[in-house]
């Protein structure tokens, strides 16, 4: 007994040696956001490094700060050797932008999307969206936070101190093979906070808020205090909700963020923050047992640390009360719908078109995910309730592109207090069902779609997604392309030889440009510019000296025009 | 039932890389153009005992890791017979980083003292199997016929090579060198993948 007891506290005494401290991602604010998707290593164990991907350089790449009202600017370099996508996720802004499937960004290409920031603050993520790619490119490390600020929450005495008292904690889980290399699997063995095995980190003893990304696979975190301790609900994935909401679980699911603050007023020592996946029945990502086969892993229906805190001192303007009220949400109301939405979750037996695939995927709708296919066209301006139904016996955190969702009813009845807010993923449980209600507005286009899928990258690799498009079919009419003169679309380019920069002088000054894409003489594209705002001409002083096209894309026929050009910088 | 699917994935994902060659597998000799702008052949070395091809790539920052280490195997060995010889075999085209032009930079600016080739249509590439930069491949010469004797790593740790434990590829080529049998003739290269162009 006395020999177990040592034992014990043998591997206790050696288990906290083997805390990392937490890394806090680095911070990107301002308009404009350079971001680099490179290969790179990373030392998660001991010996060799582990290769992994990451945007400028590190597990997980740059929190980035937004303000609401702001147009921001991205320039999105792909230095992998694959091509990428970044999307926005939980950002509402037009689908041309939104870093989807469609937006395919090559190897050695510039993208440069930009928006206007409309939603509220909140903690949002990007992350790759290349369709079958998904779980590949997030395993290695591609994507990062976004954190944006607005007058509301601004007002509120809240923790946001970046890194002091609001803590970024991106939650997913990682798999080695003997080599330290990452393995693609659904589960990993190991809990990776931020990018740290066995993390910790010392917290002031007062109200600190984390915002809490699940980036993992396939994993939910039943999210709990070691020591029992009451938490609020501040914000869910797309805004603050009226009041805290005091818990003492929280069920987090892939895509999901949530913001949490716990009160360590008073308290010394240290203590966890838990995943509690012992309470998860194996419907739920995570609650699952299995002893082999893929989806065997070290952490499955167990509970196990996500962060080790350890209390130290108040800083000198603490944070020791929560307000009563947060803001006033005005949710949409279920009678302002224009209709509604009956999206169901079924595995694909008997599905047999594609084919391909086999018949033991999970599908949206009774089939597979095609690029080329469109499920829905939502006219703009409509406010929508989307019925999911999930006939499943595994539950699927439900993500969809654009909007941000109030929900209506889980199984008929209203949600929970602490989903009371503006959501874009959600839990649909095993044979649960589902209703939210969404406006799209603002963003139609007829060409790029907006996706809505399972936020599990394996299913959503595997083909369960569907794509909408937001069409505005009063203007699609009057500007058709029985009305196009053939000449109106035309343009030159000047200075041609150009050096820094070149403009474009179009025959119908009054045309919109779609997209813009210049080219090299070997057809690598270098630029893709979506709405070009052909006033400042193109940046192109990165490019060497050669041949290349200025490809147009005109934006009520989508028709291209590709024009030669000749950078030449005199040296 | 979602089993099965993961695992028809894989297989998918599995035929689209480069074939499996293995230890004791026999391969052909080569001939591809080095960065002095020569054609360099296995066939010009006819007094060699072997070869240590290691395939690597100028962008890829695991792999870059290995220069130094690749210089000193190339003054440890060469003389002993086995010669030296680093292949890219990235697709050129689509990455421009991996340029001809850009691999002559790379040699000049990381000072390589072993030929650089360029395995522009990836046939180096694709017949030995090869997945990752860096992968080694020591080729033993017994009667006209050149065999895989290792593949893999070139040892356990990228970033810090005083902590290196397993010299794989110096273990190998120890070990051919005394007539020994090699311990240790697969291991798992880690690095960046080589992405072979589709062949539709």
């Amino acid at each position: 007994m006395r020999l177990l007891l040592l034992l014990q506290l043998f591997f206790m005494a050696g288990y906290a040696q083997n805390y990392h401290t937490l890394w806090i991602p680095d911070t990107l604010s301002g308009t404009t956001f350079n971001l680099s998707a490179k290969d790179t290593f990373q030392q998660f164990l001991t010996g060799n490094q582990t290769v992994t991907a990451a945007f400028n350089g590190s597990f997980w790449g740059p929190t980035l700060f937004w303000n609401k009202g702001d147009t921001v600017h991205m320039n999105i370099t792909n230095l992998l050797q694959d091509s990428t996508t970044v999307h926005w996720h939980g950002m509402h802004l037009p689908a041309v932008m939104d870093g989807g499937p469609h937006q395919v960004i090559p190897p050695n290409t510039v993208w440069q999307p930009y928006w206007k920031v409309e939603n509220n603050a909140a903690t949002y993520w990007y992350h790759p969206h290349l369709h079958m790619e998904a779980v590949e490119q997030i395993t290695e490390g591609l994507g990062g936070l976004i954190i944006i600020r607005d007058s509301v929450e601004s007002a509120l005495p809240l923790p946001r101190t970046y890194g002091v008292d609001d803590i970024p904690l991106i939650l997913s889980d990682r798999s080695f093979n003997a080599s330290n290399a990452f393995t693609d699997v659904p589960y990993g063995d190991s809990m990776v906070t931020n990018g740290v095995l066995s993390a910790q980190y010392t917290l002031p003893a007062q109200m600190v808020r984390l915002r809490v990304l699940d980036a993992a696979i396939e994993r939910a975190y039943n999210l709990g205090m070691s020591d029992g301790s009451t938490f609020y609900v501040i914000s869910t994935d797309g805004g603050l909700v009226d009041t805290p909401v005091a818990v003492t679980r929280f069920l987090l699911s892939p895509g999901e963020r949530v913001e949490l603050v716990i009160n360590l007023t008073g308290k010394s020592g240290s203590l966890d923050l838990k995943a509690f996946n012992s309470a998860l029945n194996n419907t739920i990502g995570g609650g699952e047992n299995f002893s082999n086969g893929p989806f065997a892993n070290a952490l499955g229906h167990k509970d196990f640390a996500v962060l080790h805190i350890n209390i130290g001192a108040q800083t000198s303007s603490p944070v020791t009360s929560l307000p009563a009220w947060l803001t006033t949400n005005t949710f949409y109301n279920a009678d302002s719908a224009n209709l509604t939405r009956l999206v169901t979750i079924t595995d694909s037996t008997g599905v047999t078109n594609p084919p391909i695939l086999g018949p033991n995927a999970f599908i949206l709708d009774h089939m597979l995910f095609s690029m080329t296919y469109n499920n829905y066209t939502v006219p703009y301006g409509n406010t929508e309730i989307w019925q999911i139904t999930n006939s499943t016996n595994f539950g699927h955190p439900f993500h969809i592109h654009d909007v941000q969702f109030y929900t209506l009813s889980v199984n008929g009845s209203a949600a929970p207090a602490y989903q009371q807010g503006w959501k874009d993923v959600i839990l649909v449980e095993a044979n649960a069902t589902v209703k939210f209600i969404a406006k799209f507005t603002d963003y139609s286009d007829t060409l790029h779609p907006y996706m809505f899928h399972c936020h599990i990258a394996l299913h959503e690799d595997e083909g369960m997604m569907g794509q909408f498009i937001v069409q505005d079919t009063a203007s699609a009419v009057s500007t058709g392309i029985s009305t196009l003169n053939a000449n109106a679309t035309d343009f030159s380019l000047f200075p041609n030889p150009a050096g820094d920069k070149i403009f474009v002088k179009q025959a119908d000054e009054g045309r919109n440009i779609y997209y813009a894409r210049i080219i090299d003489h070997l057809g690598r594209t270098c630029f893709m510019l979506p709405r070009p705002d052909l006033r400042k001409g193109f940046d192109i002083s990165s490019l060497s000296n050669g041949h290349y096209f200025l490809q147009l894309t005109d934006d009520a026929t989508k028709l291209n025009i590709t024009k030669p050009f000749v950078k030449e910088q005199v040296k | 039932m979602k089993t099965t699917f993961f695992i028809l994935m894989l297989v998918f994902k599995l035929a689209l890389s480069a074939q499996s060659v293995h230890v004791g597998d026999a391969v052909l000799p080569f001939t591809l153009r080095n960065v002095d702008g020569k054609m360099v052949s296995l066939n010009d070395y006819p007094r060699a005992k072997g070869f240590v091809v290691v395939f690597t790539c100028n962008h890829c920052p695991f792999a870059r890791l290995y220069t130094k280490r690749l210089n000193d195997l190339s003054r440890t060995y060469g003389p002993k017979g086995f010669v030296v010889l680093a292949v890219n075999s990235s697709d050129n085209v689509l990455l421009e980083g991996e340029s001809f032009d850009k691999m002559v930079a790379e040699a000049r600016t990381q000072h390589l003292e072993f030929p650089y080739l360029q395995d522009e249509q990836q046939i180096v590439a694709r017949s030995f199997g090869a997945t990752r930069t860096p992968q080694a491949f020591v080729l033993l010469k017994e009667n006209g016929r050149l065999t895989i004797e290792y593949q893999g790593a070139i040892d356990d740790n990228g970033a810090e090579p005083d902590k290196v434990i397993h010299h794989y590829l110096a273990d190998a080529l120890n070990n051919l060198l005394n007539g020994k049998p090699v311990l240790v003739s697969e291991t798992k290269s880690v690095g960046c993948a080589i992405k072979l162009k589709s062949r539709l």
